[in-house]
């Protein structure tokens, strides 16, 4: 005879640290799909962060390259002092509400002023990938434009421990950029926006109708400080400056190429890689504010770029079997 | 130390191989986020699969724990449930490895119109484009997973499937194939009036807001898309066997998964497996609601954890995505 086993625990009843699936819960708690089981649910809100290590490459690059990667409108980039300065970084996310992952992204300094003279100053993000499906996901819901990928960050060795260090990303089959040297702790200028608690962050979110009729650009806002309905004071990053590397360009060894899959190493044209700098920090990240919209309409005939059953180039990598 | 190099060449771009970047593009070209590089792109559409195969075992469950687990206004229509593992080595998204739990189901539209379709109250799938393809338009309820569903042996007789995510084990099977029939069957099996059912909800970033919509992709393929029905199915392909064929069965409910846990106790009648072609068109929406938030409600009904307090579901192991 088989064997068949089905073990029917609901561990939401075991704990009170699970919720309830959201079919047993009032409707204003469905925060996202599916009802039954969601990829995230509201045990990751107040969405919280602690002693997660940053590590972000410091980036000279031209003005015709942030502003093409800054879509505009509605985003104007930064002209002021240190505008040339991109960070290019890697997390490692030790304790979240979402779990642990590894995460990559670029921060532009741009800024947003409303038809009423209302400006808003951020950090925009044209990149991020993520190793996480449920931070991806809450991510995309306040428009962070994040994928999946293959990502490392690596710092041991040396007199101090952590003295050398390794970082890589790579997506179907591709090799996105690679990075490697040693910490010699040499001053190293940041991006105009580090330390300003006037300064947020940007994502340009895209809600597309099932029906591909139309589709809604929607700017989203984060800012420094937090709302006060999360019941922590102050400003949603706080670094631990104690535990702060840093490396000058001459000491890292660089790579990084565009692949058909991403193009970031097309579009992203580095005149110098400034340096390195690495940090812990906790971190809260709130809802977004919708500062500018628009929504684009598709004709009925609409049917996309590719041709049905015939497979290019970017439909072909291998197989995953999954996270 | 100090070597450095970036290649900036986009050689598929100049022979015809990619479609054009996407910030050279006109804005109703672009259909997801990131806009500078969406995680899936306008080169997905039409979306088709070709020689994709299919692995559904047939599974009876509690009426109950079904009607549970299905949100108004979808209503359960029996409780027979396809439980399918698919092997997609052909698609406008790449391959991947996909699972997903399909139960008859209607929905009474405003205006008494009842569509009828196949729901799913979960999916699980290999890799990122097709999760976001499918979650962000249409509401396919799509997670990541560790999915591993093959055929082997001499003539392909004998099947294996695995399914796992955040260390635990949601589901296991394995054994061969008799060819003998299947007692029973889901209710939409081979009727071209009944399409898929997805609830789809799309919170406001401000989460002042979600939009919650009942999505449905038809049988029948619109005109755009040519003719004929999104499903085509390969006869010659087709193996079956009976529950007591299924060698071994595990499923089990999880901390971060909670199908075991909601269907409970199911009845495995046999597995069907088939190789196809499909196209999945636009999806139409049949149902909408708005559900508002004020300050009260986040605080009542979604801030549910507690500040730099982690918890048992926000422990597992680093997830490193696999697609290196």
């Amino acid at each position: 005879m088989p064997s068949h086993l089905n073990v029917d625990t609901k561990y939401w009843t075991l704990t009170d640290e699970i919720p309830a699936p959201p079919v047993e819960r009032d409707i204003k708690s469905w925060i996202i799909g599916n009802p039954s089981d969601p990829l995230w649910d509201i045990d990751v809100l107040p969405l919280t962060y602690s002693d997660s290590r940053w590590s972000a490459f410091v980036l000279d690059v031209d003005a015709d390259t942030r502003q093409r990667l800054c879509p505009n409108p509605p985003l104007t980039i930064w002209d002021g002092d240190d505008a040339e300065l991109v960070e290019y970084w890697y997390v490692q996310h030790n304790n979240t509400m979402l779990g642990p992952y590894l995460e990559f992204g670029v921060t532009i300094s741009a800024s947003h002023t409303d038809a009423k003279g209302n400006t808003w100053k951020g950090g925009y993000y044209p990149y991020m990938y993520l190793t996480s499906d449920s931070a991806v996901d809450a991510g995309r819901v306040l428009g962070f434009p994040k994928k999946m990928a293959y990502i490392r960050c690596t710092e041991h060795g040396g007199e101090k421990g952590d003295d050398f260090y390794g970082f890589s990303m790579s997506r179907n089959g591709y090799l996105l950029c690679a990075q490697q040297g040693k910490y010699d702790d040499a001053p190293v200028k940041p991006p105009f926006f580090y330390g300003k608690t006037d300064w947020g962050k940007f994502n340009m979110k895209v809600i597309t109708r099932p029906d591909v009729a139309s589709s809604e650009w929607q700017l989203t806002y984060l800012p420094s400080k937090l709302p006060p309905a999360f019941n922590v004071e102050g400003h949603r990053f706080q670094i631990k400056n104690e535990l702060t590397r840093t490396a000058s360009g001459d000491s890292i060894d660089w790579f990084q190429q565009a692949t058909p899959f991403d193009n970031m190493g097309a579009e992203l044209k580095v005149n110098e890689v400034k340096g390195l700098i690495s940090f812990t920090f906790d971190l809260v990240i709130p809802p977004a504010e919708v500062v500018w919209n628009e929504t684009y309409e598709r004709p009925a005939s609409y049917r996309g770029y590719a041709t049905p059953y015939q497979y290019g180039l970017r439909q072909q990598f291998p197989i995953h079997q999954g996270a | 130390m100090g070597k450095q190099a970036n290649e900036y060449s986009y050689p598929w771009l100049e022979e015809g191989e990619v479609p054009p970047l996407p910030l050279d593009r006109d804005r109703i070209h672009i259909i997801s986020q990131g806009v500078a590089d969406p995680v899936f792109d306008y080169d997905i559409v039409p979306l088709t699969y070709t020689e994709s195969r299919w692995m559904a075992f047939v599974v009876e469950a509690d009426e109950a724990a079904l009607k549970a687990i299905t949100p108004d206004p979808i209503d359960l229509h029996d409780n027979i449930l396809e439980f399918w593992y698919v092997i997609h080595r052909n698609t406008m998204l790449g391959p991947y490895m996909e699972f997903g739990v399909t139960e008859s189901a209607t929905v009474s539209g405003a205006d008494a119109q009842v569509w009828k379709g196949g729901y799913y109250p979960y999916m699980y799938l290999s890799n990122d484009s097709p999760i976001f393809a499918g979650r962000e338009p249409f509401g396919f309820p799509k997670k990541a997973a560790y999915i591993a569903a093959y055929e082997h042996g001499t003539n392909d007789n004998y099947f294996n499937m695995t399914m796992e995510r955040r260390g635990y084990v949601l589901h296991s099977a394995n054994g061969r194939y008799s060819d003998k029939p299947v007692s029973v069957k889901p209710t939409f099996y081979g009727k071209t009036d009944w399409g898929r059912l997805n609830y789809r909800i799309t919170t406001h970033p401000s989460v002042a807001y979600s939009d919650h919509q009942v999505t449905y992709l038809g049988s029948e393929l619109p005109p755009q898309f040519g003719t004929g029905h999104r499903f085509q199915l390969d006869p010659s392909s087709v193996r079956t066997c009976t529950g007591d064929d299924v060698r071994t069965w595990y499923m089990a409910g999880t901390p971060f998964d909670f199908m075991g846990g909601s269907l409970g106790n199911v009845t495995v009648h046999g597995l069907i497996s088939f190789t196809f072609n499909l196209i999945i068109p636009p999806a139409s929406i049949v149902w909408e609601k708005r559900v508002e938030r004020n300050d009260d409600d986040v605080a009542k009904h979604l801030l549910f954890s507690t500040p730099y307090k982690y918890t048992m579901r926000h422990r597992f192991l680093t997830p490193y995505y696999p697609g290196a």
